[in-house]
């Protein structure tokens, strides 16, 4: 089972991956009342990317990207997807560590580019980090104290039977703060401070081409699944849906079954969220990191009170 | 071979080394490198002994006692191979300095006291070593003359009231329990009033506190770090700021055992508890006030401080996992510390004592071995997973999270993150973005300065992937200090509550890796270009150095800069200019005329006698 999780679940994150950053394009182009690109034009992009010859500023530019993608599978791989888990070394602490990879990667690529937008791109990102990091490990705080496990598995499987996280009393304010701090994981608006394109052309992909390219949009929709499905994982109880999977249980069903409603679950989370932020524009860094550091903040700081007076 | 010898070796080396370097600087370089090696190899081979020797010749009729255990042992290898390396490394670094000789002396024998420190059975000499390390520390601090005066002034004042602190602990125990050597103190200990445990805890705490720089006793460590010759940082930091949870850990579980020292104090107000939480103000605030520093030594510096944060709050959270992991962040910080002040000295040295964090860049394309120690000593002091950073720092959230003290493990989290910015901030500047016109002909790091480099790596990496192999020794060191043991395995450690298996993460992330890198290699090859070959989106590109670095975090410096003010050492600065007035005031009294004092004789005796005809005590 494990083996064969291995190799499936990059497959369906990266898939997922590529289909929610097409989607999100065509609804926010509906609801600019543009027509928008075809859902597959991420995969059109890379493949022609792919084709490409591109540029190099030398053996650090190189590696910074291949340990950027390979931090983004990884990741996958210690996620629950459904019922699929491949690795469970170190629970959500080392998950934690293991996003910083992806970023790190990144940052030292485009630094090795020596190109200043590149540079202006990657304090940016490291400051949007600092900023939602810090309301959001209080909520990963908040549920790790409230279930009383550092496992993502066992976090699914206690929601399994006592219900949602989100549904709970005690953990209903920790989980609005995610679903706040959602888009600035994500990068989109009104967080898309990073690229920017306007302003510091592209920012730390500005020197990207080729190869290069499409292996930072690869690392991109990996980026924006782990967000989504962390959040389902934590709060939406993974792969369950109101016990409708218990008479199947055990068999191969429930979890392909599984998978499929994980996804959904995903995409419901997605499509909402789009709804509410394609409407802003974008924030400056600053301002970005004032509404972070206040309402997610405050909520999540309120929620892990709650839960330490709860438990 | 026994105790005695191995201090001797020590000892007498330092000052063999001075007098050598009077016949030839070669053969006293030579000979530093095979003392200091020599010592390592003594005390690699003494590993698992237990041994305690009384020398019943001591001074003042008090027995001189030596010592070694697993934690003396721990503490003794890391002291003796991290005072190796810097010695190594100072070999080209301090080459053209002046009296280079005394420099060795003073070095070897901060090692020999620190050696003297850990290797001691008993109080009094403990004092001594510690005193003996104190004022060696002051010499090497003041080396450069100059400002680093003034920060060796700064060190030597604290450090002494922190010694007197430790002195009166001393007396008091000797005159309570007539006896300081510590195997027979614990069970003396044991029908102590709580009182008096908490005055000793105190007392000697302040001691270890001021060598440690816990805050609000840190105040002399970022002046004496950034002064101080590069190498000797390393040591200052990587191991002379130990000495203090080396106290620590002797007094919290050895002297007083565990449940006198967890029941120390009501509930919330509890000893061990207050502990923690200036463990957790010494994470975060010293982290981000480490973010605002453009020093590249500065910025370290104020990471010593944070890091010794999380040290204290894994050592004084009270659980066998705490513990253990306070033990084994020492470990990893000696390491990681030591490696990243050693790069900062070896791009020091090649760009003649730039360290300013502004004026440089680049220097990956000409040092790139320095590049890549540095690199890893960041991601270990970060801890990225794969680094021995990452499996202490995930024993100290594991232990605070299910121990429900969410709120302190939020503390140590924000300090990583603190930690990660202003890492890449010190990567980034140094050595990424574009080389400036000066350093275009600059040369790789030499030999003795790479080897360092690359020793600390290893080891940085192995205890990353293999931290069974020094948990082995850590967990007999909580063994006998009466925790539970870890169930610990070469990979990594197992609980019910989580497990963390490092090759699992080795794997995934190896195999992975050489998947994303066939593909990466299989595509289409890239064309080399020149550094200023640059998308600038349609505008020119300028000549010269285009590098983004200064105020590269502004927004966040903007907003957490008026909070973080060293308030504490501007309230230390304030005391020792009102002492200074007040002292001043009282230095006129002495005006030099005869008359002047024969008044104040008369006046003081006139003084007395009307006490006399009032109440007549006399």
């Amino acid at each position: 089972m494990n083996i064969i999780a291995m190799f499936i679940s990059p497959f369906i994150a990266l898939l997922s991956g590529m289909f929610f950053l097409g989607i999100s394009r065509k609804i926010m182009a509906r609801l600019q009342w543009r027509y928008g690109p075809p859902v597959i034009q991420p995969v059109i992009d890379v493949i022609r990317s792919f084709s490409q010859m591109s540029i190099s500023h030398g053996s650090l530019f190189d590696f910074g990207i291949i340990l950027s993608l390979t931090g983004s599978f990884v990741l996958v791989l210690f996620l629950p997807i459904g019922e699929l888990c491949p690795f469970t070394s170190g629970g959500l602490i080392a998950f934690i560590y293991l996003m910083l990879l992806g970023p790190l990667g990144i940052a030292l690529s485009s630094a090795a580019a020596a190109n200043p937008n590149s540079s202006i791109g990657i304090s940016r990102k490291f400051l949007l980090s600092l900023a939602y990091e810090v309301p959001l490990l209080l909520v990963f705080l908040a549920v790790m104290t409230r279930y009383n496990t550092i496992s993502l598995v066992e976090i699914v499987k206690i929601q399994a039977s006592t219900g949602w996280a989100f549904g709970s009393w005690t953990l209903v304010l920790s989980g609005i703060a995610y679903f706040l701090i959602l888009p600035a994981i994500l990068g989109v608006r009104p967080f898309e401070v990073i690229k920017a394109s306007q302003e510091i052309s592209s920012g730390p992909i500005a020197e990207f081409g080729g190869k290069h390219l499409a292996f930072s949009t690869l690392q991109h929709a990996l980026h924006m699944f782990v967000g989504l499905a962390l959040f389902v994982d934590i709060f939406l109880g993974g792969w369950t849906l109101f016990g409708l999977l218990d008479p199947l249980s055990g068999t191969l069903w429930a979890v392909i079954l599984g998978i499929v409603i994980f996804l959904l679950k995903m995409l419901v989370v997605l499509v909402i969220g789009i709804f509410i932020n394609a409407v802003y524009p974008r924030y400056r860094i600053e301002q970005a990191m004032k509404y972070l550091w206040k309402w997610p903040m405050l909520l999540s700081f309120i929620g892990l009170i709650i839960v330490v007076l709860a438990t | 071979m026994s105790l005695e010898l191995l201090l001797i070796i020590a000892f007498g080396g330092a000052f063999l080394v001075y007098f050598l370097g009077k016949i030839s600087p070669k053969l006293r370089d030579g000979f530093a490198v095979f003392i200091s090696l020599l010592v390592v190899l003594i005390i690699a081979s003494i590993y698992g002994k237990n041994i305690e020797k009384t020398f019943y010749r001591g001074f003042l009729g008090l027995p001189l006692v030596l010592r070694i255990n697993m934690l003396s042992w721990l503490f003794a290898i890391v002291i003796s191979s991290i005072g190796s390396l810097s010695v190594i490394f100072s070999l080209s670094y301090i080459r053209h300095e002046e009296k280079t000789d005394f420099y060795y002396l003073m070095l070897l024998l901060v090692n020999s006291a620190m050696l003297g420190i850990v290797l001691t059975g008993d109080l009094a000499s403990f004092f001594i070593f510690w005193e003996i390390m104190s004022w060696t520390t002051f010499f090497i601090i003041c080396y450069k003359r100059g400002s680093a005066l003034a920060a060796g002034m700064k060190y030597i004042v604290i450090s002494i009231i922190g010694s007197m602190a430790m002195l009166i602990g001393v007396l008091s125990i000797q005159t309570k329990f007539d006896t300081l050597i510590i195997s027979e103190l614990s069970a003396k200990f044991a029908s102590a009033s709580s009182g008096y445990i908490l005055f000793i805890l105190i007392t000697f705490g302040i001691g270890f506190g001021v060598k440690s720089a816990v805050v609000p006793l840190h105040t002399w460590l970022p002046d004496a770090h950034s002064q101080a010759p590069t190498p000797f940082s390393a040591v200052l930091s990587g191991v002379l700021t130990k000495m203090g949870i080396y106290g620590f850990i002797l007094f919290f579980y050895f002297i007083v055992v565990l449940n006198q020292f967890l029941g120390l104090g009501p509930d919330v107000f509890n000893f061990h508890y207050i502990l923690c939480w200036i463990g957790a103000i010494t994470i975060v605030i010293p982290t981000f006030i480490a973010l605002l520093q453009n020093d590249a030594k500065r910025l370290l510096a104020w990471h010593s401080i944070g890091q010794i944060g999380y040290i204290i709050l894994g050592i004084s959270i009270g659980t066998s996992m705490g513990v253990a992991s306070g033990i084994f962040h020492m470990l990893n910080h000696a390491t990681f510390k030591a490696l990243l002040f050693l790069t900062v000295g070896a791009v020091e040295y090649r760009t003649n004592g730039v360290r300013d964090l502004n004026s440089l860049g680049g220097i990956a394309k000409r040092m790139p071995v320095t590049f890549i120690g540095a690199l890893i000593g960041a991601f270990g002091i970060i801890g990225v997973p794969l680094t021995n950073g990452f499996v202490s720092k995930w024993m100290i959230y594991k232990t605070l999270i299910l121990n429900t003290h969410p709120f302190l493990a939020f503390a140590a989290l924000l300090g990583t993150w603190g930690t990660i910015l202003s890492l890449y901030k010190f990567v980034h500047h140094i050595f990424l973005g574009q080389l400036p016109e000066e350093f275009k002909n600059m040369q790789k790091a030499p030999f003795d300065m790479q080897f360092s480099f690359i020793i600390l790596s290893i080891v940085i990496i192995l205890f990353g992937i293999l931290p069974g192999i020094p948990l082995k020794v850590i967990n007999s060191i909580i063994g006998s200090a009466g925790f539970s043991t870890l169930n610990i395995s070469i990979w990594g450690i197992a609980s019910e509550t989580g497990t963390l298996n490092t090759i699992n993460i080795f794997t995934a992330i190896l195999g992975v890796g050489v998947i994303v890198w066939l593909i990466f290699n299989g595509a289409r090859q890239t064309k080399k270009v020149d550094q200023y070959d640059n998308y600038a989106a349609g505008s020119a590109i300028p000549e010269g150095k285009y590098n983004y670095t200064v105020s590269f975090y502004r927004p966040l410096d903007r907003m957490i800069r008026p909070y973080l003010k060293d308030f504490v050492d501007e309230f230390y600065l304030k005391l020792a200019e009102w002492s200074q007035s007040i002292c001043d005031g009282i230095r006129r009294i002495y005006t030099g005329y005869v008359g002047d004092y024969v008044m104040y004789i008369i006046l003081f005796m006139t003084f007395l006698i009307l006490i006399q005809l009032k109440w007549s005590i006399f």
